[in-house]
């Protein structure tokens, strides 16, 4: 739903020419209807963007950090490994989406979509473009149709696309399925970080952020963090930041180029991709599942007949899509 | 699914009112996207073209709404949206006859019930889209 429409040869000619608006269109129909972004979508070439996931509790300082990117990337901090090509000309400067996703409320579906409120002084600024998702119910602390709406930040040619992850602890693995990078935000304000770690954020990590360093006690998680990637058996850098002055922030931004340069040459980067195709199409039928489920539910029908029933639909469907 | 934002133009600080709509909305069942505070007129539609929503609502109470509202409604025009506008604070009732005539749909004193406010930004919506 949305108020002016935009037919569909429109928004292919304006995302190719750079135009916002056909952009923010694009989005609602990736929300709307994922099968028919995804259908558009094939028609554009898309940029090798560096997907960074933000991830953590809630409350670490994940947006107040991606405004602090945003600053120090507006001062010219980081590299454009994309548009080395392009240097010397006058726009030198990285053109960055930025998803960020608040949960649903399992009862009536609204959201209340704050993250926004953390980076608005770059709201009007042309090389960047936010957008908020609610999760919709989503497992793994995302939007259902993340993937697309990924897609048509690559489409519009983002250096980097960086997407928020709704602030939930455990279990939140599926940003490793669509980001090249995950960054594991982690606070000392939140005395159980250690407890979480051990619940599986310390292997999702390809970077981590101990964030408000300007709380001393942020020095006894560093070193507890350290301890156990001793014993573990993982290498991951540590950055220190505070998110709101922005200190230790162009170092992160510093390892998230050398990060991205590194699993360009070292094939990680085309696993990566390959891998996140399969999530893609993994998405696609869960939701048409979903949809199915959801059209069965108040039946009353017996298992093996719903069972049969789904399966028989999504053969007709995917005869119907001829895909 | 309904996708509504609540902008706070101006330079008071007060926002307890627009959360207070912003928190009825989400409970009518809508996604609704809050700015914060101290929002320039530039940045309120600057934000409503880029995420696409169905309804934008403005609340301002520092009395600067004669001068404000019809800033966000040019820009937007400009930007090529026509998302409907509701207002909210404590405006006088000429005043908010003057901008309903800009193109601005309704009007809301401090007193109005939430409820009635999410039941009539559905209808909005709903007649927007036919
Ligand atoms: N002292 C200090 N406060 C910070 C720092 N970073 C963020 N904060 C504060 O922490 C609070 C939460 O910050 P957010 O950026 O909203 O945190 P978040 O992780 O995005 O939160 P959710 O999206 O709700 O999960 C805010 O009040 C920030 O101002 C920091 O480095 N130091
Ligand atoms: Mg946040």
């Amino acid at each position: 739903m949305s108020n002016t429409q935009m037919r569909e040869d429109e928004i292919l000619e304006g995302i190719r020419a750079h135009d916002r608006r056909a952009l923010a269109k694009m989005l609602s129909i990736c929300e709307n209807d994922p099968n028919l972004a995804n259908v558009i979508l094939d028609k554009l070439e898309k940029k090798r963007s560096h997907v960074i996931g933000i991830t953590g509790s809630p409350g670490v300082g994940k947006s107040t950090l991606i405004n602090a990117i945003l600053d120090k990337m507006n001062q010219g901090v980081g590299e454009n490994v994309n548009s080395i090509k392009d240097m010397g000309t006058a726009t030198n400067k990285k053109k960055i989406g930025v998803i960020v996703v608040d949960p649903s409320s399992p009862f009536t579906g609204g959201a209340l979509l704050g993250d926004r409120v953390r980076m608005q002084s770059h709201a009007t600024e042309e090389n960047f473009f936010i957008r908020s998702f609610a999760n919709r119910g989503a497992l793994g602390g995302l939007s259902p149709s993340i993937y697309e709406a990924c897609d048509a930040f690559e489409a519009f040619g983002m250096d980097n696309v960086i997407i928020e992850t709704v602030g939930v602890g455990q279990s939140e693995v599926e940003i490793t399925n669509i980001a090249d990078t995950v960054v594991v935000v982690l606070s000392p304000d939140n005395g159980d970080e250690v407890q979480m770690l051990k619940a599986g954020l310390m292997e999702i990590a390809d970077l981590f952020v101990i964030n408000k360093a300007d709380n001393p006690r942020s020095q006894i998680l560093l070193s507890r963090l350290r301890k156990m990637m001793i014993t573990g058996d993982k290498d991951v850098v540590i950055c220190l930041t505070n998110a709101v002055t922005g200190e230790g922030v162009e170092k992160l931004i510093k390892e998230l180029d050398d990060r991205f340069f590194q699993i360009l040459s070292n094939g990680v980067f085309s696993l990566k991709r390959k891998k996140r195709l399969l999530h893609h199409a993994q998405s696609i039928v869960r939701r048409e599942l979903d949809e199915l489920i959801q059209k069965f539910e108040n039946d009353g029908t017996e298992l093996k007949e719903i069972k049969k029933r789904l399966l028989e639909e999504l053969c007709r469907k995917a005869h119907k899509n001829g895909s | 699914m309904v996708k509504v934002m609540i902008a706070k133009p101006g330079l008071d600080g007060h926002d307890r009112g627009a959360k207070v709509v912003a928190r009825a909305l989400r409970d009518a069942g809508m996604e609704v996207i809050y700015t914060g505070i101290r929002q320039t007129p530039e940045q309120i539609a600057q934000t409503a073209v880029d995420e696409d929503v169905d309804v934008l609502g403005i609340s301002i109470l520092s009395g600067a709404h004669m001068k404000l509202v019809p800033k966000i409604l040019k820009l937007l025009k400009d930007k090529g949206s026509d998302v409907p506008v509701f207002v909210g604070g404590i405006i006088p009732r000429e005043d908010a006859e003057k901008l309903k005539e800009m193109g601005v749909i309704e009007v809301y004193g401090p007193g109005t019930p939430t409820l009635e406010i999410a039941e009539q930004v559905k209808s909005f919506v709903e007649h927007s889209n036919a």
